[in-house]
């Protein structure tokens, strides 16, 4: 694949997180250049390099079960702007949840965008426990024998150029039983309220702004 | 507004803030507000006077046009702002894991607004919304709006909104 076809938009305000790994892991095989959305300022420049592409990937965290505030506003502009001409867009959508539907919105937010504006959807990749690699590689991911093969899977689909079905992230990431669940949140809370104390902050107490309330 | 009306005679007390005249800064990620300022977020903005104003309330309703099957990014900047009231500590419910909010008798309702729209945009709304629900722990529901919609048809919205 040409540099120059394809863009690989990073949409993370962070720039070493987990959404950039997952986008060099793409870069790795397709080549091209990894670009951060700036987090302010105008977008026109970036809507120019993707409507130059052929191929685009965004890859970024999920907030409050879709894409952050930031890719939206991209997503509008883009829009208005208009001047696509058949790009295809795959989607990488990364949170902590180990379940599939507590992100999928953010690649369905993508596929509507796609549909309205001339692109061509092609699918995407959704990561669970995505968070907790905090900017490590795939490979340290809890399910990483799973995981690992099947989003260089989804790499190969955006080197063909041909779509990558839902079913791919799907069946490499089932939900995890009660027992794992019931496990997985007294580990998960332990690590948090360990890291609260560490702060000086006692995790009972009520939040900040209902404090201020008193 | 024209919901507003519907509301009022109901004696609920409103308090509006319209999201694209706010100074409101996108969520850096930074999760200071589950760490080391736990519970407040640390960018000086507007958002910290909506955070307020939220916590006082008993319902938390957001309005946007359905933009690709969500909301307005500038809707979307309070959502994502709306994680400082967050509970970082998890829990099973119904064989998932939450996380639950702070507030947390606080009901949550998303009404979208929009013409025309095909199924795939209302039923992403709604999925959008159910997830929010759902993550962290509380009532509520989402709407469709269509700008022709009959005054009964608000009324009905504004009654499940005030849970008369």
């Amino acid at each position: 694949m040409n540099k120059s076809e394809i863009t690989l938009l990073c949409a993370s305000p962070r720039r070493n997180g987990t959404s950039a790994i997952l986008l060099e892991r793409v870069r790795a095989v397709t080549g091209g250049e990894v670009i951060s959305l700036p987090q302010r300022g105008p977008l026109e420049e970036l809507i120019l390099a993707m409507q130059k592409s052929e191929t685009i990937v965004i890859s970024g965290p999920c907030y409050i079960n879709t894409y952050p505030a930031r890719l939206i506003e991209l997503l509008e502009t883009a829009s208005l702007a208009g001047g696509f001409t058949g790009q295809k867009l795959y989607g990488i959508i990364n949170g902590g949840m180990p379940y599939m539907h507590t992100h999928h919105h953010g690649l369905a937010c993508l596929q509507l965008f796609a549909e309205q504006n001339n692109l061509s959807w092609q699918g995407g990749f959704v990561l669970g426990v995505g968070a907790m690699l905090d900017g490590k590689p795939l490979e340290k991911h809890l399910n990483h024998k799973k995981v690992v093969p099947a989003f260089d899977q989804f790499v190969k689909h955006i080197e063909a150029g041909i779509p990558s079905p839902d079913s791919l992230f799907e069946q490499a990431q089932p939900a995890p039983g009660k027992l794992v669940t019931r496990i997985f949140a007294r580990l998960l809370t332990f690590m948090v309220v360990k890291n609260l104390k560490k702060h000086g902050h006692d995790p009972n107490a009520p939040g900040f702004y209902l404090q201020e309330q008193d | 507004m024209v919901l507003e009306e519907a509301l009022l005679p109901l004696g609920c007390q409103l308090v509006r803030f319209a999201a694209n005249t706010l100074d409101i800064k996108p969520c850096t990620g930074c999760s200071s507000c589950s760490g080391k300022t736990y519970g407040r977020c640390v960018i000086p903005d507007d958002m910290r006077q909506v955070v307020r104003k939220i916590t006082e309330c008993q319902a938390l309703v957001l309005l946007s046009p359905v933009v690709f099957g969500g909301v307005s990014h500038h809707i979307k900047k309070v959502m994502d702002r709306i994680a400082v009231l967050g509970d970082p500590r998890y829990r099973m419910k119904d064989g998932e894991l939450v996380k639950g909010i702070h507030v947390p008798s606080i009901r949550y309702y998303m009404i979208g607004v929009g013409d025309k729209l095909n199924e795939a945009e209302q039923r992403t709304f709604l999925s959008l919304h159910e997830e929010n629900r759902k993550i962290m722990d509380v009532k509520g529901k989402a709407f469709i709006l269509e700008s022709g919609l009959d005054k009964g048809s608000l009324e009905k919205i504004a009654k499940e909104i005030s849970h008369e």
